[in-house]
């Protein structure tokens, strides 16, 4: 029932000859009715991604294809898309009417589905009762919302969305999350959204392309980049991450999804169970989140456990972190709060944790990725 | 879904060469500024370096009198004035009147700008507005109002009168003593806008700190003050040295045919005489002139800059 | 040091003292501007001071002053046409260095703003031995072109200070819903750097209303404008007439004034 919405062949920006391309020979399809973050950080080349499917830079060298169709050479005025900037980009002469009307003028709908089509756009941002101001009266939440508004009152091929919410203050910016998505599903638009802020990624997207030096480093849904990253810069992208060296010792047996069990050597604190890639060999770096580590301060909780002692502690409410050195390693474990047993600083610690959640990272670490 | 990566990268690859998108709309951007930007160029072609360059030629003609000119590649144009002992004189006091207009309009701008550049009223913007707006009035209408207000009859000389002061009127018209005082005036917003921008450092806060770790009043304003506002008063002096030497009006009006200036001569030289070159030879010399004084005024602020 | 009693703010005696330096320079600027003021209003027939009585006759018998009303005449055709001209032709050049990158750009900003930095009787002398050969001294297209140069950077620096802080995303946005470039400059880009373009424009027109030195030597004798004849019946008498139509020509540079305070402010337009 799914069909492909967008696909990206080979898309390569560079910016003059000679240099490091800004993006590197990328390929991506989105699905039809997706909403896709892309998600890295600066430089990573993904507003320049957004722009070219835009049509607001050209390609080197790639294709783009929407429904099928390959855009590449139409002129962005002819792409039929919205898209929504990180400054609104609202005309200020114009009310908020007239800003959301714009896109059916260049069309040239008529003046009563014009009116009609505006009204029916401003009330799914509940802004209806604002047609009339003018744009520098409105808040940032507003002006976000209007902006949103006039890309989707058009009823675009895609929605692109770049860093739309980073102008925001933090609380806004949740609700804004809550209410772009729900939009975004009732529509459904293909949407690409461009972002730096891996919380936003994950809460809203179907699925996540993590971007770095030009390239997707992993591409998949939220769940998928978070639990099992590709590379070492995925991991250490999307939320907080223990890398420990393990070589491969042996293959325990099937996992789920038709994963397997290992069983992995840390050089110094002996042997431990992780989950993986069949058919993995050699060394490689294992990735278990703070969250995923179990803590106690009297006793092994079971098989995978690291002993140390605790360095520090940071109470922050809702949560506890601390981090326990073991030889030269040093982990970071978060535990929700309790009112019972407050490790101290030099505290002996246990540390354990699943085997399925030690994930080994298919891919040999990389130089400069760290 | 689904992604791949076509080959690994290399970091070796050589440098691609522009897409054929890319060329074209490099080519496009092409053809669209060049068409922005050719009326201007034309205009400013017509209006402003065609008149100059043909001025410049013009030096070099030979005027003979009732205006023919023969024409020639010489320089005798240059020779009179830089030989003959009036046009030196001129050209002197020319100089003399930059200088002199310069140093006074600093002198009573400053207060002012600093003044502008520290208050925190909220009638601030109106205050630079009053202080600038004099620009936008015609140089005729105020340089009359100075011959209002210095003439023989005129508000400084019947007060003075009136006070018992003085006797016969003080001679402050139709001389330098009128122009320069009228110069001071007219160029004081310049001199006011060059200063305000000059101060860019200067801070109630660096003097208020100088101030609270013990400096007294003349030393913060000495150490502090003064030193961080020089780039300023030094944009204005020169500024307004060179509107002086290059101004027509004032000197015309106020100096009433008895202040000879290098622009006054080269009007009568133009309309009255009707020797073309020799006004022109005098007009390259108040170019050089100028040119020279902005070079220095450059050169003086990159220094201070870097 | 961390518990010294606050420093109260220096210049407190000099302050009342610094205060009416600054008032006196003030007075010092605007009077001329002030004197003329008051003597439009004075019945005495030649320049005295102080006023003798009270009186409306100077601004009566202004349209009656012929050359007033002719230089007036020939003004107020120059003025309007230089101005369209420098728009014109100004606001393209802006948008050329504004929104493209090419080599010359630095070199031709320069040039563009050159203008101001040449003396305007060099300037006026160029003109009239460029037009005498040309027959254009004493023409409506001789004063207009002389103008056109000398007003032509205040166009650019200020559409350029408009252009700087417009926001290109805006235009961006309106190509993708789907307008073509006309469009987009017409419909956003201009709306949008509208307060640079009309105080680019006021100032156009006031300098061209008042410039005195390109008109008295390019059309002295055959098309005098108003600053001309001014300066011309000035030099011969100043009777309080040419009071009066100070006056006016001080309200219109005030309201020219107000207009560019009001869309982008003196100082950022005249810097």
């Amino acid at each position: 029932m799914n069909s492909t919405k967008l696909s990206i062949v080979d898309l390569t920006k560079r910016y003059a000859p000679g240099l490091e391309p800004a993006v590197d020979r990328l390929n991506m399809s989105v699905e039809e009715g997706h909403l896709v973050a892309l998600l890295g950080p600066s430089g990573c080349g993904k507003t320049t991604t957004l722009r070219m499917v835009a049509g607001l830079m050209d390609p080197t060298s790639g294709s783009i294809v929407v429904d099928g169709k390959d855009i590449t050479h139409t002129p962005v005025n002819k792409r039929g898309m919205g898209m929504v900037f990180q400054s609104y980009a609202l005309f200020p002469h114009m009310d908020v009417a007239q800003n959301v009307a714009f896109g059916l003028q260049m069309r040239k709908v008529p003046a009563k589905e014009q009116a009609k089509r505006v009204a029916a756009a401003l009330d799914m941002v509940q802004l209806g009762h604002l047609a009339k101001r003018k744009v520098r009266e409105l808040s940032g939440g507003q002006q976000q919302r209007i902006a949103l508004a006039r890309a989707l009152v058009v009823e675009p091929t895609l929605l692109l969305l770049d860093e739309p919410l980073s102008n925001l203050d933090a609380k806004l910016r949740e609700t804004m999350r809550t209410e772009i998505r729900s939009i975004q599903q009732r529509t459904g638009a293909t949407t690409l959204f461009v972002t730096h802020d891996q919380d936003e990624a994950l809460d809203m997207a179907d699925r996540i392309a993590v971007m770095n030096g030009g390239l997707i480093e992993q591409f998949g849904p939220p769940t998928e980049v978070y639990e099992r990253p590709n590379t070492h810069f995925v991991a250490n992208f999307i939320g907080q991450a223990n890398f420990l060296t393990a070589n491969v010792v042996s293959e325990n047996g099937p996992a789920t999804d038709g994963e397997r069990y290992y069983k992995v050597d840390i050089e110094g604190l002996g042997t431990f169970g992780a989950v993986g890639h069949p058919g993995l060999t050699g060394t490689h770096e294992l990735v278990i989140r703070p969250q995923r580590l179990q803590a106690s301060l009297h006793a092994p909780l079971g098989a995978n456990s690291i002993t140390g002692t605790i360095e520090r502690v940071s109470y922050t409410g809702d949560t506890l972190g601390f981090s326990v050195r073991a030889g030269e390693r040093l982990l970071h474990a978060q535990l929700m709060t309790s009112s019972a047993d407050m490790p101290r600083q030099g505290d002996t610690a246990h540390l354990s944790w699943e085997a399925a959640d030690a994930y080994i990272i298919p891919k040999t670490p990389q130089g400069p990725a760290s | 879904m689904s992604i791949t990566q076509t080959e690994p990268r290399q970091a070796d690859r050589p440098g691609h060469e522009p897409g054929a998108l890319e060329k074209a709309k490099v080519a496009r951007d092409r053809r669209t500024y060049i068409a922005l930007l050719v009326p201007a160029i034309l205009g400013l072609f017509v209006s402003f370096v065609l008149p100059l360059a043909y001025m410049i030629r013009m030096s070099f003609n030979q005027g003979a009198p009732d205006g023919v000119i023969v024409e020639t590649f010489t320089l005798d144009t240059y020779i009179q004035p830089l030989t003959d002992p009036f046009y030196w004189r001129v050209t002197l006091d020319t100089f003399q009147m930059g200088v002199i207009v310069g140093i006074l309009c600093v002198l009573v701008s400053y207060p002012v700008a600093l003044f502008l550049a520290r208050t925190t009223s909220k009638y601030k913007g109106l205050l630079i507005a009053i202080a600038i707006a004099p620009l936008l009035t015609s140089a005729v209408v105020r340089t009359y109002g100075w011959m209002v207000i210095l003439g023989t009859n005129g508000l400084v000389n019947s007060s003075l009168k009136g006070m018992g002061i003085i006797d016969t009127p003080l001679k402050l018209t139709n001389n330098m003593t009128g122009v320069t005082i009228g110069l001071v005036e007219i160029f004081m917003p310049y001199a006011i806008l060059a200063m305000i921008s000059g101060f860019g450092r200067l801070s109630y806060q660096l003097e208020e700190a100088a101030g609270s770790l013990g400096a007294n009043k003349f030393k913060v304003f000495t150490k502090v003050t003064l030193p961080l506002s020089l780039p300023g008063i030094l944009t204005a002096f020169l500024m307004v040295f060179v509107l002086s030497i290059s101004t027509f009006i004032t000197p015309r009006l106020l100096g009433g045919g008895s202040v000879q200036v290098l622009a006054t001569e080269i009007y009568d030289q133009t309309t009255g005489l009707l020797n073309w070159p020799f006004a022109a030879a005098l007009s390259v010399i108040l170019l050089v002139l100028f040119g020279a004084v902005i070079a220095v005024y450059q050169r003086i602020t990159k220094k201070i800059g870097g | 040091m961390a518990e010294a009693p606050l420093f109260k703010p220096k210049l407190k005696v000099g302050k009342p003292l610094f205060g009416i330096l600054v008032f006196l320079m003030y007075v010092f600027l605007s009077a001329p501007l002030l004197i003329v003021f008051i003597v439009s209003f004075d019945s005495n027939q030649f320049l005295s001071f102080p006023p003798q009585g009270f009186t409306f006759k100077w601004y009566e018998l202004l349209p009656k002053e012929t050359t007033f009303m002719n230089g007036l005449r020939i003004s107020l055709i120059v003025a309007p046409i230089v101005t369209l001209i420098v728009l014109l032709i100004g606001v393209p050049a802006a948008l050329a260095l504004d929104r493209f990158e090419f080599k010359a750009k630095g070199a031709l900003q320069s040039f563009f703003l050159s203008p101001l930095l040449i003396p305007s009787i060099v300037l006026a002398l160029g003109l009239v031995l460029l037009f005498s050969p040309l027959r254009l001294t004493n023409t409506y297209a001789g004063i207009v072109i002389g103008h056109v140069a000398i007003t032509f950077p205040f166009v650019v620096r200020t559409t350029l200070m408009s252009l700087a802080t417009s926001d290109t995303s805006c235009e961006a946005a309106a190509r993708i819903l789907g307008a073509n470039s006309w469009t987009v400059f017409r419909r956003i880009t201009l709306p949008i750097i509208q307060p640079g373009v009309i105080a680019g424009g006021v100032i156009a027109f006031i300098v061209s209303f008042d410039e005195a030195v390109i008109s008295l030597f390019v059309a002295e004798s055959g098309l005098p404008t108003l600053p001309v004849n001014v300066l011309r019946y000035v030099e011969n008498q100043a009777d309080a007439a040419v009071a009066a139509l100070s006056v006016i020509l001080i309200l219109f540079s005030l309201v020219v004034v107000v207009i560019v305070e009001r869309v982008m402010g003196l100082r950022k337009a005249l810097r």
